[in-house]
């Protein structure tokens, strides 16, 4: 990134549920979100217990130019002066990645601007660059979302290594297969969380899938068994209590953050890291944030995690990545669903 | 109709190995069963019989995992596998718009499905397999495979 240059950059991103678009300035390498605009679908997919990608495709088309719009409004930005366009293009559901990148595809033509596609999981961990914080290097990023769990080493700023993964479920896929099993809605993280904290994190022994083993990679579907196999333990009368699933929620929630913590520290020790970062859907979830940083701390490494609302999807994490990547000509721009690290 | 039991994951990934030897390609496994079942452990199992060394997860998230395959043996004419997962659908056209019938029985690949009573009515029923899983209690699972 060279120094006092001014630069505006207009993100797209559509990979999931959320149509979103954002306007982010970097100055001199400081940067600011002049916009950050988020349209979600849950509400519109509540009613069917997760998201529905052809519904989600039909609504981004709808969505996507309006909110792009009211984008460049907020931030009262001319698009003359703005210098690029950055879109997710994978990993995501190939039919609503595709409306994003064919919608700045068309802009970065019409508009004779460089197109930057981006990796929707680096946009994740970039995220914690809108901090403004210095960054100690090597950081080992803990990554936690719907689709991926992942521990990732940045040697510098550009450079990523992919350290583990899961093995089966997502975190945050988890999260939203037990709040299934419970009946209790979608989005499954943030409601379990909520009920969680009225509940006794000790009042179920839930595995900690993972935890004593040697390499860094996670697991989840045991725990989301093990959720079901408690719930069945009880009658479908007797499960409809408040308290019996907060319950539940809280020792699952507890279960989840134990193995995530014990691992990205387990990884922080081994790679000598002098910053742990927490990004992804599920760096939303507060008792995560809260014993991942306590623990960093205690370590004397610093603890970096973007606001929660730069955690879930956001196109400003898209712009501040293509601060980092080179662009491509518009005509080479491909999206992947199985794009990687 | 077979039926098994298995009781513990190692069994059913075991039997989901076993069963990736009598694969040619073109061929459809649809898999059934609550969550939890164990599905993508079956799936996992397919793959390291088909000799994928990548790491296998749930592609819940994403709806579709492509593999590329190595041919081994001369009887495996398929290069690739294709891992579905249909929980989140509502509609089976969304597999159709993602592109993913394309692939169903085509003799290069092989093609998998977790939730696939979800997209029944567009699977080709000749060269679709049904198997079932059944939850009997934790650690012990019946399986239940077509023909
Ligand atoms: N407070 C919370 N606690 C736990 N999980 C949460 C919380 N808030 C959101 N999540 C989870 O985060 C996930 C969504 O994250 P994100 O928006 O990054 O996912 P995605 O973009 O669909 O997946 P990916 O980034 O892997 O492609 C959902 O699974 C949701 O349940
Ligand atoms: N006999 C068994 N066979 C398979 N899995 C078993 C068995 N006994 C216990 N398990 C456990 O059950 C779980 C199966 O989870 P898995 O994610 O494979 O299910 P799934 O059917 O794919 O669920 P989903 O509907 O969420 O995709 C694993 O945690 C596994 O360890
Ligand atoms: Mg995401
Ligand atoms: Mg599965």
């Amino acid at each position: 990134m060279s120094k006092n240059v001014n630069r505006i950059i207009l993100g797209i991103e559509s990979s999931c549920d959320e149509t979103a678009a954002a306007l982010v300035e970097n100055q001199g390498g400081t940067f600011k979100i002049l916009a950050n605009v988020v349209w979600s679908q849950v509400k519109i997919h509540q009613k069917y217990g997760g998201v529905v990608p052809e519904i989600a495709a039909r609504n981004h088309v709808k969505k996507i130019l309006p909110i792009i719009d009211l984008a460049l409004k907020k931030s009262k930005v001319d698009k003359k002066n703005i210098s690029g366009i950055a879109v997710a293009t994978g990993p995501g559901l190939i039919t609503s990645l595709l409306v994003g990148a064919q919608t700045a595809k068309t802009l970065a033509y019409l508009w004779q601007k460089p197109i930057y596609a981006i990796n929707h999981l680096q946009a994740h961990l970039y995220a914690n660059w809108l901090n403004n914080q210095p960054i100690k290097f090597p950081a080992v990023c803990l990554i936690v979302s719907g689709g991926h769990t992942e521990l990732i080493l940045m040697k510098n700023q550009t450079q990523l290594k992919k350290i583990s993964e899961t093995l089966d479920d997502a975190a945050g896929e988890a999260f939203d297969k037990v709040s299934q099993l419970l009946k209790l809605g979608y989005p499954g993280g943030p409601i379990v969380s909520a009920m969680a904290e009225r509940g006794d994190a000790k009042a179920f022994k839930f595995p900690r899938p993972m935890i004593q083993n040697n390499n860094f990679n996670f697991s989840f579907s045991g725990l989301k068994t093990a959720v079901l196999y408690a719930s069945q333990k009880f009658s479908p009368k007797k499960l409809k209590s408040y308290k019996l699933k907060a319950n539940l929620c809280a020792s699952f929630q507890q279960a989840v953050v134990e193995v995530l913590r014990a691992k990205t520290i387990k990884a922080a020790k081994y790679y000598n890291a002098k910053t742990i970062m927490l990004s992804g859907g599920v760096a939303a979830n507060q008792l995560l944030r809260q014993t991942l940083e306590q623990k960093t701390k205690k370590m004397g490494l610093k603890f970096l995690t973007p606001k929660p609302e730069l955690c879930t999807d956001n196109a400003a994490m898209i712009a501040a990545a293509a601060f980092f990547t080179k662009p491509t000509p518009w005509q080479k721009i491909k999206v992947d669903p199985n794009l990687s690290l | 109709m077979q039926k098994i039991l298995t009781h513990s994951e190692k069994q059913t990934f075991d039997l989901g190995k076993k069963l990736a030897k009598a694969l040619r390609g073109g061929e459809i496994l649809a898999l059934t069963g609550p969550l939890g079942a164990g599905k993508t452990v079956l799936a996992k199992g397919l793959a390291a019989g088909l000799g994928i060394k990548k790491t296998i997860n749930s592609p819940t998230f994403i709806l579709m995992k492509i593999y590329q395959l190595k041919a081994k043996n001369l009887k495996l004419k398929a290069n690739k596998l294709i891992h579905l997962d249909c929980y989140r659908l509502k509609n089976p056209q969304e597999i159709i718009n993602i592109g993913a019938k394309e692939y169903f029985g085509q003799p290069n690949t092989i093609t998998v499905i977790e939730w696939a009573e979800k997209i029944k009515s567009i699977l080709p029923s000749g060269q679709t397999k049904n198997i079932r899983i059944r939850l009997k209690g934790a650690n012990h699972r019946q399986i239940i495979i077509d023909k």
